[in-house]
């Protein structure tokens, strides 16, 4: 009796927990469509900045942003790659792999404000750039390096051993091994861990605020130095100060739910990866 | 006599302090089929594994001795082990065929290793395709996905790409132990038809398919818990020793259903 008491309770509390959190993830999507949704409309997307935000739209922002990411994109797989083939390939045996994999945990762990801090000596003081859409991307995908590694290496290791056994007897070198049969069947981990990496960085204002972005007078970026770009979440930062404004709430809303959008839209498209590689780590 | 193609010289295997094998001195001629027999767990085909030195692949297993090929030692600084594994090439228990087209499964091999031009791939690729033979079954979906294959299908793929790069030692590791009979026998006639051109040698399970297909067989048993190599010689030989080889009675009575006629001698 008082056993299956106990089953009933702790699955009602876990129940009560799961519920919580998708209650509260449904709570602030919801609050924010409400809020945001009237914002919406084509002028919104296409016209630029005016008013100090209480007027136009939010065209730059997008564009900013999406630099910004697709400048974190180019930075971080390479090196997301390369971390993960020699953690889990070349050191494989090694004593170095457990200190790697602690260096990644370590980068994930440090508050996103130092990152811009750094960002902001080494790019805009030292480097001479100002504030420029170049040190933010760089920043953004250093940042996301430990997500979108962590996802790879997690894929790697999901692999069947018998396709690299079967390499080896064939007599394949380690780097055709790494090339024909890891980094074809690791494609999804990467997509993965870049989407949720991607999602992350799309909302981030710490690394930017300072090295990369603007809240008004900069369009599309001609250069390195000296260039910086707008940004959805330092435009949202900027206009939740001034938010008393009716007409600079309506924006505001409108441009978080532009950001919710982009951010839940990078998730969906790692979601089913993500399941696959989990579903194969299960069966491997 | 023929000269052998593979020599182990006092090869052992432990994994720390456990001792895995128990040295093995054995001479493994050119062509035909060597066969490896021996109850679970005795070590086949750690033994199997360490000729081209795959036991590398598993954590912890150390290997003394020596292996030679072709009168070259294989353990040793300065060994080129692809290429060794190139020569001496491995098919396991279970088909492992590549997420990709029935045409790169057979050219996998060939297509890294560099030593086949490009515009000869496709008749290398035919011709390992016929040795395993099953060229008449896919020629018309060369580029289908090869795991779309049967499982009998797979293994003799298997094998095509282990032809195809040009191997003159075959080890097989129980290679009809997932198969069906019908499959089984195709493979049992593969290696009777490449016993002329290739060196095999072949661990089972299977003491019938040992008496159609081996030539020379090696007897590993466990031995105070560790694999020795306890008898070696044609079969016929193997079932007089019995009565001096408790293991190898108990593992030949096991295998066997019907009555062996010489060990009743003993």
């Amino acid at each position: 009796m008082k056993r299956k008491l106990i089953h009933h309770l702790f699955r009602a509390l876990t129940g009560l927990c799961a519920l919580a959190s998708c209650a509260i993830l449904a709570g602030i999507v919801a609050s924010i469509v409400m809020r945001g949704w009237s914002a919406l409309n084509w002028d919104f997307f296409t016209q630029q900045i005016a008013l100090v935000g209480a007027s136009g739209g939010i065209f730059y922002n997008v564009i900013g942003t999406l630099i910004l990411l697709a400048t974190a994109f180019v930075v971080c797989t390479p090196l997301a790659l390369g971390f993960s083939i020699v953690h889990s390939v070349y050191l494989r045996d090694s004593h170095w792999r457990g200190k790697l994999t602690l260096l990644l945990y370590l980068l994930n762990g440090v508050p996103s404000i130092l990152f811009g801090i750094v960002g902001m000596v080494i790019f805009v003081q030292v480097l001479g750039w100002g504030k420029s859409w170049l040190a933010g991307g760089i920043l953004l995908g250093l940042m996301i390096l430990p997500t979108v590694s962590v996802t790879l290496i997690e894929r790697i290791g999901s692999l069947p051993i018998k396709y690299t056994e079967a390499a080896i007897g064939l007599g394949l070198r380690k780097s055709q091994i790494i090339r024909s049969v890891i980094l074809p069947q690791s494609i999804g981990g990467l997509i993965t861990g870049l989407m949720l990496g991607l999602a992350r960085a799309a909302g981030e204002t710490a690394p930017i605020m300072f090295t990369a972005t603007i809240f008004a007078g900069a369009s599309i970026p001609g250069g390195i130095k000296e260039s910086p770009v707008l940004s959805l979440p330092y435009h949202i930062f900027i206009l939740a100060q001034d938010s008393y404004d009716p007409a600079v709430k309506a924006k505001l809303w409108g441009s978080a739910l532009v950001l919710i959008i982009l951010v839940l839209g990078l998730s969906l498209v790692a979601l089913p990866a993500r399941l696959k590689i989990h579903e194969e780590a299960n069966h491997a | 006599m023929l000269e052998p193609i593979l020599q182990t010289s006092e090869l052992s295997v432990s994994a720390g302090s456990k001792k895995i094998l128990n040295p093995v001195s054995l001479d493994i001629p050119e062509g035909g089929v060597f066969g490896i027999i021996g109850p679970s767990g005795a070590g086949k085909s750690t033994f199997l594994k360490s000729i081209n030195r795959l036991t590398e692949l598993s954590n912890g297993l150390k290997v003394s001795g020596q292996v030679y090929h072709r009168g070259d030692p294989v353990y040793g600084v300065g060994v080129d082990t692809d290429n060794l594994r190139s020569r001496i090439g491995m098919l396991f228990q279970q088909p492992v065929v590549f997420p990709c087209s029935i045409l790169a499964n057979t050219l996998f091999g060939v297509r890294h290793l560099g030593k086949v031009p490009r515009k000869e791939w496709n008749n290398v690729a035919e011709k390992a395709l016929r040795e395993a033979a099953l060229w008449e079954e896919v020629k018309d979906r060369l580029k289908k996905p090869g795991q779309q294959l049967s499982v009998g299908q797979q293994q003799r793929l298997c094998l095509a790409r282990t032809l195809a790069t040009g191997t003159d030692v075959i080890l097989m590791d129980e290679p009809t132990s997932a198969l069906d009979p019908r499959s089984t026998e195709a493979i049992e006639g593969l290696i009777l038809d490449l016993k002329e051109t290739h060196t095999i040698v072949l661990v089972t399970h299977n003491m019938r398919q040992t008496e159609r297909v081996c030539r020379t067989v090696a007897f590993i048993g466990l031995r105070d818990k560790v694999g020795t190599m306890l008898a070696t010689g044609k079969l016929t030989d193997l079932q007089t020793k019995c009565c001096e080889i408790p293991e190898l009675e108990d593992y030949l009575c096991c295998e066997l259903t019907e009555p062996i006629p010489k060990a009743k001698a003993c």
